[in-house]
C-alpha cells in the first residue's frame, strides 16, 4: 500500500490553514469534476482531491493523517505497525460508495458506516434508498436489443447495523431504442427493504461503448463513407455499413466531400426513430502505376477546374 | 456469495417515466426541501398545481443528480448550481450543434 500525499493531491503546504486548503479544494474540483470535465482521468483524479479534502477539512482526521505521516517510512510501502488502529472517529456523514475510497484511506479511517439514512421517524415503514449504476453498452444493443449480465456489489446490513458488500448478479434486458445517457429504471431491485419496508429502485445510466464506424448524437448516427474521386465525380451505388446490415447507396454524381445523405429512420429506432446520416469523403488510391499515372495525366488536361480560384490564386 | 436475479422488464426513465415529488428525492436520495429549492430556482420545471401533484420530467432525474453533485462536490449555493447547470446544457447543445456543423456542410 502506498502512503497518499494528501496534501500534494490538493497542492497546498503541510501547515496549510483551513481556508487555504478549502481554497485549494474548490479550484482543483471545478477543475476536475467529472459533470464539467468530461476528458478521460477527470473523474479518477477527482476522486482523489475529493478524497484529500474530506480527510484535511476535517481536524481530527488531518491530525490522525498527520500522525501517521510522520511516522512513515520515506519510500517504504509498508505502513508502520499499528498505523491504523487508536483513532476513533464519529460515523461521518459519508454516503456508502463502495469504490468511494482508497484502500489507504480505508485503512487509516474504515470504510464509511452506511447509515439507514430514511430509518427516521415516520409511520409506514421506509422505503430503502434508491441506487444508480452506470453500464456500457454497444450502439448495435440499442438496435437490437440485448441481455447484459451486471456484477454489482450491494451492501447489506444484519441485525446489528454493521455493513457487508454482496455480490448480486442482475441479468437484464435492454430495451430497443435506447439511448446514450438515458436512464433505466429497474423496480425493487435497489436497496434492500428493511423493518417491512419497500425495496429502492436501481437506475442503470446507459453510456455506449466507442464504435470504430459510427458516431452517435442523441437519435441520430453518422457514419463516415469513403469513395474514390471517380465515384464522387461520376456517382457510384455502393455498400453501406449501417448497425442493422448493409445497404446499397446511390452516390449522386458530383458529391463534394462532406456531402451528408439522409437515411430516414434507419438511427436509433423506436416509436421516434431516429436518421443516419451517410457523411461522404474522399479517399486517395495508392500511388499510381504507369497506366493510372497516365489516366490522372488525361484527366488533368481535359480539366480547366482550378479549385483555389475563390482565394485569388491563378492556379 | 453470489444472487442471480433476472430482469426482464425496465422502464426508460428519460421516455416512459413521470416522477412524483417523492420518486424524484428517492431516486436522488435528496431531501424535499432541496428539490423544492430547485423548482424555485428554476432548475427543475414540474408540471401540476402544486407540490402533492406535481409530476417531473424523466430528464429532471439528471438535472436532478447533476444539480446535486455539483452542490455537495463543489459547495456551491442554489443559485450558482442552477447557474452552471443552465450552462452545462448550453455547452452540450452548442457541441451538439458543432459536431453537426463539422460532420458535414
Amino acid at each position: 500500500m502506498q502512503f497518499k500525499d494528501y496534501y500534494q493531491t490538493l497542492g497546498v503546504a503541510r501547515d496549510a490553514s483551513a481556508d487555504d486548503i478549502k481554497h485549494a479544494y474548490r479550484r482543483l474540483a471545478r477543475k476536475h469534476h467529472p459533470d464539467l470535465n468530461k476528458e478521460p482521468g477527470a473523474e479518477a483524479r477527482f476522486k482523489e482531491i475529493g478524497e484529500a479534502y474530506e480527510v484535511l477539512k476535517d481536524p481530527e482526521k488531518r491530525a490522525a493523517y498527520d500522525d501517521v505521516g510522520k511516522r512513515w517510512q520515506p519510500g517504504a510501502d509498508q505502513p508502520p505497525p499499528g498505523w491504523d488502529a487508536g483513532y476513533e472517529f464519529r460515523g461521518g456523514d459519508a454516503e456508502f460508495d463502495a469504490q468511494a475510497h482508497s484502500d489507504f484511506f480505508e485503512a487509516l479511517f474504515g470504510r464509511g458506516r452506511a447509515q439507514a439514512r430514511s430509518h427516521r421517524a415516520s409511520r409506514t415503514p421506509p422505503r430503502a434508498q434508491d441506487h444508480h449504476a452506470k453500464v456500457m453498452i454497444d450502439l448495435l444493443d440499442a438496435y437490437r436489443g440485448a441481455r447484459r449480465s451486471l456484477r454489482l456489489q450491494m451492501p447489506s446490513f444484519d441485525a446489528q447495523g454493521r455493513v457487508s458488500l454482496q455480490e448480486r448478479t442482475l441479468d437484464v434486458a435492454i430495451p430497443v431504442g435506447v439511448r446514450e445517457g438515458q436512464h433505466l429504471r429497474l423496480a425493487g431491485q435497489g436497496m434492500p427493504g428493511f423493518d417491512g419496508g419497500a425495496a429502492g429502485d436501481l437506475y442503470l445510466e446507459i453510456a455506449f461503448a466507442p464504435h470504430p464506424l459510427y458516431r452517435v448524437d442523441g437519435r441520430d448516427v453518422y457514419l463516415d463513407l469513403p469513395l474514390a474521386p471517380w465515384e464522387a465525380a461520376l456517382g457510384a451505388t455502393v455498400d453501406a455499413p449501417l448497425p442493422d446490415g448493409s445497404v446499397q447507396l446511390t452516390v449522386p454524381a458530383g458529391s463534394a466531400p462532406g456531402r451528408k445523405l439522409r437515411l430516414k429512420g434507419k438511427g436509433i429506432p423506436g416509436a421516434n426513430p431516429g436518421d443516419l446520416y451517410v457523411v461522404l469523403h474522399i479517399a486517395m488510391p495508392p500511388p499510381p502505376d504507369d497506366a493510372q499515372r497516365r489516366a490522372w495525366e488525361d484527366l488533368a488536361r481535359v480539366q480547366s477546374f482550378n479549385p483555389r480560384e475563390a482565394m485569388g490564386a491563378k492556379s | 456469495m453470489t444472487t442471480t436475479v433476472s430482469v426482464l422488464h425496465c422502464q426508460v426513465v428519460e421516455d416512459e417515466v413521470w416522477l412524483s415529488l417523492l420518486e424524484l428525492c428517492q431516486a436522488c436520495g435528496s431531501e424535499r426541501e432541496l428539490v423544492l429549492q430547485l423548482v424555485e430556482h428554476g432548475v427543475l420545471e414540474p408540471q401540476g398545481d402544486g407540490p402533492a401533484s406535481w409530476l417531473f420530467s424523466g430528464a429532471s432525474l439528471q438535472r436532478t443528480r447533476v444539480a446535486l453533485r455539483l452542490l455537495h462536490d463543489l459547495e456551491l449555493n442554489l443559485p450558482g448550481a442552477a447557474l452552471a447547470v443552465d450552462l452545462l446544457d448550453q455547452i452540450a447543445q452548442l457541441q451538439r450543434e458543432l459536431r453537426a456543423a463539422s460532420s458535414g456542410h
